[in-house]
């Protein structure tokens, strides 16, 4: 198949679900493969609340770190954060806030994305 | 190859937002997707279709925009097939 870029996009809230950790595995999991593929993890809607600094980590803390070993940065879109009354002072250090437009050019970016 | 926005609730709106920004997007509404609100795209500018059984489904056959194009499930799967698709569904 060949190496592919993928968007791996999170929609859901943390907690009351298993969407902001499953994704986490599965974009770990895109990495993975022999095709090496790569990986942008966008988070959109409520999935942003994700990237406040003191959501608990703890069932999602490996995949974060693979990740960041793989060099792939949490992006988060910064109309959702306005829309909720979130400031960038309260996110984790690890997340880059992107406006739409730049989410845009992660998904013509990608070969293909799959939302949790 | 344009890029295929596959919209339901409840996420469908983080789709439409992108969506309004992306001039070759093509927007498919599905299930409880009919309901939402596709004004915000600038209607007619880009090509917005309505999955037709759940549009009859929810009484909206004849409420749907103008601009919306009920589409079967045929219609549907060459759509998909042709294009990247963008999943908020």
């Amino acid at each position: 198949m060949g190496q592919r870029h993928v968007l791996v996009t999170f929609n859901h809230a943390p907690y009351g679900s298993i969407y902001y950790t499953e994704g986490l595995r599965a974009a770990v999991g895109v990495t993975s493969g022999v095709d090496e593929h790569t990986v942008d993890v966008l988070y959109l809607g409520e999935g942003v609340r994700f990237a406040l600094r003191d959501v608990d980590r703890r069932d999602s803390a490996r995949y974060l770190a693979t990740l960041a070993s793989f060099g792939a940065k949490l992006k988060v879109e910064r109309e959702a954060l306005a829309e909720r009354g979130i400031e960038e002072a309260d996110l984790a250090e690890d997340v880059e806030v992107i406006d739409r437009r730049q989410a845009l050019e992660l998904v013509r970016r990608a070969d293909l994305t799959i939302d949790f | 190859m344009a890029n295929l926005y596959l919209i339901d609730q409840p996420f469908g709106g983080n789709g439409l937002a992108l969506a309004q920004h992306d001039d070759e997007a093509i927007i498919v509404l599905i299930q409880d997707g009919v309901n939402l609100d596709v004004s915000t795209l600038g209607n007619g500018h880009k090509p917005v279709y309505a999955v037709k059984k759940d549009l009859e489904r929810r009484g909206l056959t004849d409420q749907a925009a103008r601009s919306v194009k009920p589409i079967d499930f045929g219609e549907l799967v060459d759509l998909i097939v042709g294009h990247k698709v963008i999943n908020f569904a």
